[in-house]
């Protein structure tokens, strides 16, 4: 669906995009991560049609971000919207522009009403909304036309639990229903939730790209074992069990508790993105 | 085709309500010159032998200009709300934004200058133009010369207050430059050939030419106009299509 390859994009000195590639399939929800400056946003820009890369190809569906508008939905990181509007007149002008039409529209506004809990709010102005409640309005505008391809840019940033887990719930059926979504976020049990697979970004380029297990894999776990005198073994070990066992049957004291940890997403973020500078 | 008529409407709709939701410029850009004409009125009928037509004329360009404030805010706030980028996200095409974007503030421009121009005729004492034709002419072509004055500016300013700045110095300059507060005729030898310069004393002229019904000067006129419009227009739909992403201004 999203074919993006070795794009570059400069700003003067910076450099945000430094041959930076990601393929997207239909249904598939990648999870993009990453430090701040890594580039996510900048790729979101660059795929919605918003600004031209330096160098490098991004197709959508075959054909270039500007002739494949009406495909994308795009949900940018900071709010962009009319402040003096209501959500219900927002979702009215973007599924309008969409090509949806009286019926049409209204079900699909009230669908979106109803999956993002927009009711108690849908028809106030968006200025006067709490931060939580522009996010779910601007998740919305991206959702209104059912687009095959979602870039969602850090959509639940301010976002409580219970909007958090609706806005993800929605995200979960449209990947169901064949959308490709590209999905940023510095909340990484979100990606476990999304099933997502990850794309880790750093400096402008991915550089680990897999679904979870796959990457956790490589990583060591980590074994801890305590002993009745109190004293403790800590291993980092590519086999934890393994080495479990071995530690086990060579104890020459009483074990009082093992504790094995096996890699999180955090340990993985770590070991990969976080900028050294 | 109708697909770009449909979208172009909603466009349209959705900026009128963004107008309409913002009154308070368009409004006072309307009463106070109506004031203005009353309290001059006297001033300019015995200065200019008893005529009426720069006491109505007058306030009538000095706040028609001032209305680019109109114009530049309503894309400025495109800017600041990060909406433009959004819109452009969309199907729409370049030209479907761009006149849903500047129909709605034509049509309050003219308006402006409608009204002025009706209040001039039942409260003042202007005569009523013989050929409504070229009356209506000069209001629309003194309307698209703002307009594409003022979303130039919006494009290029750094903040509101330099829009504010820029539309406000602009406007007294360039509407007491063009003879909008002292007709051309009695002003200083040395600003009569500066006038020329400024856009002010083409719309003046051009909408008292058409009210006195002198066609031939109402023509000339409106060819500058137009072509000042669309020298800012040309730059301004140049700038707006690129869209501003993340600039560091604003
Ligand atoms: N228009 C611009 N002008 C100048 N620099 C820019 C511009 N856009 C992006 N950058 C720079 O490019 C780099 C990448 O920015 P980007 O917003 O893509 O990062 P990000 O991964 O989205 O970060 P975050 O997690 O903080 O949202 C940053 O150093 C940023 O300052
Ligand atoms: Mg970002």
């Amino acid at each position: 669906m999203l074919e993006a390859a070795e794009v570059t994009k400069s700003y003067g000195e910076v450099r945000a995009l430094n041959g930076f590639s990601l393929t997207v399939d239909a249904g598939e929800i990648v999870g993009l991560v990453g430090h701040n400056g890594a580039g996510k946003s900048t790729f979101v820009e660059i795929v919605s049609g918003l600004i031209r890369p330096d160098a490098g190809t991004v197709t959508i569906g075959g054909r270039d971000p500007a002739r494949a508008r009406s495909d994308v939905g795009v949900c940018p990181q900071h709010i962009s919207l009319y402040r003096p509007v209501t959500v219900r007149e927002h979702l009215r002008l973007f599924g309008g522009l969409a090509g949806l039409r009286r019926a049409a529209l209204r079900q699909e506004i009230d669908r979106l009403v109803t999956a993002l809990r927009l009711g108690e709010f849908c028809d106030r102005p968006v200025g006067v909304l709490s931060g939580g409640q522009q996010r779910r309005a601007q998740a919305a505008v991206a959702l209104i036309h059912r687009p095959v391809l979602l870039l969602m840019d850090e959509p639940t940033a301010g976002a409580d639990p219970e909007t958090r887990q609706a806005l993800l719930e929605v995200i979960r059926d449209r990947a169901g229903e064949g959308a490709a979504v590209v999905y940023t976020t510095h909340y990484l049990p979100e990606l476990t939730e999304l099933d997502a697979t990850l794309a880790v970004a750093r400096a402008g380029r991915v550089i680990a790209r897999g679904t979870s297990v796959e990457l956790l894999d490589k990583l060591p776990g980590e074994v801890r074992v305590t002993f009745a005198d109190e004293k403790e073994v800590c291993v980092s070990t590519d086999d934890p069990t393994g080495t479990l066992v071995d530690l086990l049957a060579r104890a020459d004291r009483p074990v009082t508790a093992v504790d094995v940890r096996k890699p999180s997403l955090d340990d993985l973020y770590r070991s990969l993105a976080v900028d050294d500078d | 085709m109708t697909d770009a008529l449909l979208r172009t409407g909603v466009l349209i709709k959705h900026n009128i309500v963004l107008r309409l939701r913002d009154p308070g410029q368009l409004i006072s850009y309307m009463v106070v010159p109506m004031v203005l004409m009353l309290v001059f009125k006297p001033l300019y009928v015995k200065a200019l032998d008893g005529s009426t037509l720069e006491a109505v004329t007058g306030p009538l360009v000095m706040f028609s200009v001032f209305a680019l404030a109109i114009v530049g805010n309503s894309i400025l706030l495109e800017r600041e709300w990060r909406t433009w980028d959004r819109l452009r996200v969309t199907r729409a095409t370049r030209t479907e934004l761009l006149l849903g974007k500047t129909v709605p503030v034509f049509v309050a421009l003219v308006l402006q200058q409608l009204v002025l121009l009706l209040y001039g005729c039942l409260i003042i004492g202007l005569p009523v133009p013989g050929s409504l034709l070229y009356i209506a002419l000069a209001i629309m072509v003194w309307g698209f010369t703002l307009l594409a004055i003022g979303s130039a500016l919006a494009t290029v300013v750094r903040s509101r207050g330099d829009l504010h700045l820029a539309t406000d110095l602009g406007s007294i300059i360039v509407s007491s430059l063009g003879g909008a507060v002292v007709p051309v005729s009695l002003m200083p030898s040395w600003a009569v050939p500066v006038a020329h310069f400024s856009p002010g004393y083409w719309g003046l002229t051009m909408i008292q030419s058409a009210v006195r019904g002198d066609v031939g000067e109402t023509l000339r006129c409106a060819w500058v106009c137009l072509a000042i419009g669309a020298v800012f227009g040309v730059f301004a739909v140049h700038r707006l299509s690129r869209g501003w992403g993340r600039s560091r201004l604003l």
